[in-house]
């Protein structure tokens, strides 16, 4: 559990340290931003890229920050976290060959799996969080004001479709023995989903829909979450942590 | 329901397959309370996979299991705080230390049988500082059998602990296995060195193809040893037409009698040779004996002769 924690631990912090680092430039952007958005509106390629651009004009700081900081930054580095945090938690044991001394130790199953779980939920979405909570005192230096509630909900929203890929990544790995394999196929997944999403006819189809802008811009509006989005999103999780803990039941060093 | 004693390996009807394979077919076992049990058996005969049944890493398809009256029941964990196991694989995390790693084997285990662990590590001679990355193949193989040793448990189950340990190692593991068994301790071990394992063992279960094939006391398998007759014979054309007449005319009168090559291999029912050596001077066909072999066979001679069955 040490040595797992230890380095989930640091995966952790490495994630919240890029987040911010992606973070911080992006918000300090914003008054320049704002002053040529129509140039920006000119160069953009696609008609939903436009789409996008017209959106954070109208939704203002609010709808720039949640574009950069979630829809941008943690639905790409958040999901290449939760992929690479979950794949390894059995197959990579299995991997390595030490999935026997991790069982044969006088502890349940559901408990080790339990914290593995729950060790690695925490490690994708508190670093989210934290990045969130910086996220006022960054604009005050531009002078803007943002507060708290409407980005921490937005926060919780993002965080939800991250555990839902986390959670399948690692139910994944309860039933294999490659951790590589579930990582480039969630990976392809993922970027399969994000090239959906630009594609005007087909973009309803993509799961980053979940997590755009004008979902954001819902949320801020609503003062919360809508149980038409986080409940799914909720019980996609609980369903493949219970698949989970059921496939592990019956795995075999 | 089987019976659930203490320090008792009980089981009745494991079965397991992989597959289409057939890993073990249905299998009863009684071990204990106290002594040494050899699980014998060539790579892949069936000794891990029953080993890890009865510690609930492996379900059965069937049959159940008690071990030191707990019975194997959802995940093994009532049995695995009562007994302690070494695994037969030695992945270890290369990136911990020694002693870290037997703080991670140890889990779950009371407090004081890290430093027991310690101890028994010490007498292996291993250096716990260092990062386990750095350990030979044996010295893995110590490491692990500290570990199994350490917890206050009245059984343990140790699948090739002596695996890749030098002479001078190995003499080690069988003194602590001695003590061990001297405080009262069920262990079962797997092995496929049948010289080492004979010395410390007081019973013998071999196993072969997923089927236990002989269970019985070391004092019986050894006198079993001593009563195979081995009578070797030149080849010439209708040898082994000639040698299966005869040794269908011995079955009768021996415990058993089977055919190698040129061989009449005869397990004799008591310690006389006399009769059998008469009868084989009346086979028409075989010709003269070239060699006779009686009373020298090892266990693993035993085996293989028997059975034909490489144990080792």
């Amino acid at each position: 559990m040490i040595r797992w924690l230890n380095s989930t631990l640091g995966r952790g912090i490495g994630f919240f340290i890029v987040l911010e680092l992606m973070l911080v430039p992006a918000v300090l952007y914003w008054p320049d931003f704002s002053k040529h958005i129509g140039k920006f509106r000119a160069l953009a390629p696609l008609p939903v890229m436009r789409g996008i651009i017209d959106t954070l004009e109208t939704g203002g700081a609010f709808a720039y920050v949640t574009g950069q900081h979630f829809f941008k930054g943690c639905n790409t580095l958040g999901v290449a976290a939760a992929v690479l945090l979950s794949v390894g938690a059995v197959a990579g044991e299995a991997h390595r060959g030490t999935l026997e001394i991790f069982l044969a130790r006088p502890v349940s199953r559901t408990r080790l799996l339990t914290e593995r779980y729950v060790e690695g939920a925490l490690a994708v979405c508190l670093p989210v969080f934290a990045s969130t909570l910086t996220i006022p005192a960054l604009l005050e230096h531009i002078g803007e004001k943002l507060t708290y509630g409407p980005l921490l909900w937005s926060a919780l929203h993002t965080n939800l479709l991250l555990l839902a890929i986390y959670s399948l990544g690692f139910f994944l790995s309860t039933l294999s023995r490659t951790p590589l394999a579930i990582a480039f196929a969630l990976l392809f997944f993922t970027i399969l989903q994000f090239a959906l999403y630009l594609v005007e006819r087909v973009t309803h189809w993509s799961l980053f829909r979940l997590t755009d802008v004008e979902r954001f811009l819902e949320i801020q509006k609503r003062g919360g979450l809508d149980p038409k989005y986080w409940l799914p999103l909720a019980g996609v999780s609980l369903a493949l942590y219970i698949a989970s803990l059921r496939a592990f039941a019956r795995r075999t060093p | 329901m089987v019976e659930a004693a203490a320090g008792k390996i009980v089981a009745r009807g494991l079965t397991r397959r992989f597959g289409s394979k057939l890993a073990l077919a249905p299998t009863d076992l009684d071990v204990g309370p106290g002594g040494v049990t050899g699980l014998l058996g060539p790579n892949g005969s069936g000794k891990t996979t029953l080993m890890r049944m009865l510690i609930g890493l492996t379900k059965p398809d069937a049959g159940e299991a008690s071990v030191d009256g707990a019975a194997l029941e959802g995940d093994g964990l009532a049995i695995r705080r009562r007994c302690a196991y070494a695994p037969g694989e030695i992945a270890l995390y290369g990136e911990l230390s020694g002693a870290q790693q037997l703080e991670f084997l140890l889990r779950g285990r009371e407090r004081d049988a890290h430093a027991r662990a310690e101890d028994y590590a010490r007498r292996f001679e291993l250096p716990l500082e260092r990062r386990v990355h750095a350990y030979s193949h044996g010295m893995k193989r110590q490491l692990l059998f500290a570990a199994a040793l350490a917890p206050q448990v009245r059984v343990r189950i140790l699948d090739e602990p002596s695996e890749g340990l030098d002479p001078t190692k190995r003499g080690v593991l069988i003194e602590l296995l001695r003590e061990d068994a001297a405080r009262g301790t069920t262990i079962l071990l797997s092995s496929h060195h049948l010289g080492e394992v004979d010395r410390v063992c007081q019973r013998f279960v071999f196993i072969h193809g997923g089927k236990v094939i002989a269970n019985e006391s070391a004092e019986s398998t050894a006198a079993r040893a001593r009563r195979l007759l081995r009578v070797a014979y030149a080849p010439h054309a209708g040898l082994a037409q000639a040698l299966a007449r005869a040794a269908g005319e011995l079955a009768p009168h021996v415990r058993s009698a089977r055919v190698r090559d040129t061989e009449l291999l005869v397990e004799l029912a008591d310690d006389d040779p006399r009769g059998v050596l008469e009868r084989l001077t009346r086979f028409d066909g075989v010709g003269a004996p070239t060699a006779l072999e009686f009373g020298r066979a090892s266990l693993q001679e035993l085996y293989r002769d028997l059975y034909g069955v490489e144990a080792c």
